[in-house]
């Protein structure tokens, strides 16, 4: 069969879809790295904002920590699966991978609604604007890379493009290093 | 496709959720440095071995490598250039007036700067304090003058509170009779739950609805009133 040209034609010696991912990543980079890097400086310049970080559950965050570092390993597994040219064991990780998105997103739903009812909202104050837009920019990228996940989970169940397996991989392993920067950034430092 | 790098994830994995489980306990010993340590030395690894096993970065071509590497630089860049403007409030020639207001809104008391980056709740100041008043539950205008208002405008109202000192235009005097028969109730109730510049006044005046609601931000008026006849 023809393949298509994302996994043959590229300048780099890097299959073309893959390279694209990577220029994905390269842009939320700077994306993120943005938006935290104008938190960490924010943070350091307004000591007030400690008495409000010290509002957010350690617990919840390091749970959800948990969770994410988990679905990575079974989206790598995935990966594995899928160049052994095993689709329905990768589709079965892909699935796993999408609950822990699921999980993550429903805990993240029950944490944003108790420190709402508490009147802990996006305009309190500098802090808490900056813990709802990065945890929710991030959120945002946890839905959509679910969503992804299960069309190509659907495919690779079937042995069809299982080259994509690996690609959204590489981006649900980025979500998962945002977070990793996001834990103590918003959690640990009190 | 071709190539087949695969690392003992499990073991990754495991490591992984070791690091994790060290972030989570350093903070509890309660030294400043470990836990800087242990929340953002061990997220370097932690994001490093995600990277490099997880993301394959360390079987990729190098340009990728640059490729990444300058978005990182980027990012570094940007925090260089800006953060000296936002991380100090005054230099040579200029003062950050609204970042003064907004630590001295936050930290009333300088002197417990220290302990309210370590210790949660506690001081009535602090953020739980503001939300127990937000929540109407006994609800003491004075009290919340004094946590909120009283930096800017002073113990006794007379506009000369520390945190105002540099402000200009001055924070309003309410012992000064001509201010309460410049204005009607509503204007002052307004000018605190929507800020200054809601009313045509400075917006070094910060909008406080979202603290307190109308019965709450009227009883503060009433109480600004009894400055004025102190006064």
């Amino acid at each position: 069969m023809q393949k298509p040209i994302a996994t043959t034609r590229s300048a780099t010696g890097i299959p073309t879809g893959r390279l694209a991912i990577w220029w994905v990543i390269a842009s939320e980079v700077v994306i993120f790295g943005g938006l935290l890097a104008s938190y960490l400086m924010h943070r350091l310049g307004h000591p007030e904002w400690a008495s409000a970080a010290a509002h957010t559950n350690t617990w919840i965050g390091a749970f959800n920590t948990f969770v994410l570092l988990s679905s990575s390993f079974t989206a790598v597994l995935a990966h594995q699966a899928a160049e052994q040219g095993d689709g329905k064991t990768a589709a079965r990780y892909l699935l796993a991978t999408t609950g822990g998105a699921l999980t993550f997103l429903v805990v993240k739903g029950f944490e944003w609604a108790n420190e709402i009812s508490h009147g802990y909202t996006i305009t309190s104050n500098g802090f808490w604007s900056f813990y709802y837009t990065a945890a929710g920019l991030h959120a945002a990228h946890v839905i959509a890379g679910a969503i992804i996940m299960l069309f190509i989970a659907r495919d690779a169940a079937k042995n069809l493009e299982l080259q994509r397996v690996e690609l959204i991989g590489i981006y649900w392993h980025f979500v998962d290093v945002v977070w990793i920067f996001l834990f103590p950034l918003l959690y640990i430092a009190k | 496709m071709a190539e087949t790098h695969h690392p003992d994830y499990k073991k990754i994995y495991v490591t992984l959720l070791i690091l994790l489980v060290i972030s989570v306990a350093g903070p509890f010993l309660g030294v400043f440095w470990i836990t800087l340590i242990t929340a953002f030395g061990i997220a370097l690894v932690k994001a490093t071995l995600v990277v490099q096993n997880f993301m394959h970065l360390k079987w990729e071509k190098d340009i990728m490598k640059w490729m990444l590497g300058t978005s990182v630089v980027l990012m570094l860049l940007l925090f260089a250039g800006v953060a000296p403007d936002v991380m100090k409030h005054e230099g040579t020639r200029w003062v950050n007036l609204s970042a003064q207001a907004a630590i001295a809104r936050g930290i009333p008391d300088e002197g417990h700067a220290e302990e309210a980056e370590h210790e949660e709740g506690a001081r009535p100041t602090d953020a739980e304090g503001l939300m127990a008043a937000a929540d109407g539950q006994e609800f003491d205008p004075a009290a919340a003058y004094a946590q909120v208002c009283a930096a800017c405008h002073g113990a006794e109202g007379g506009g000369d509170g520390i945190a105002g000192q540099a402000l200009d235009p001055k924070p309003a005097n309410f012992k000064d009779s001509a201010f309460w028969e410049a204005r009607p109730d509503s204007v002052v109730l307004k000018a605190i739950r929507e800020g200054g510049p809601a009313v045509g006044k400075s917006p070094l005046m910060a909008p406080w609805g979202s603290l307190y609601d109308e019965t709450q931000a009227r009883a503060i008026v009433e109480y600004l009133k009894t400055f004025k006849s102190a006064g």
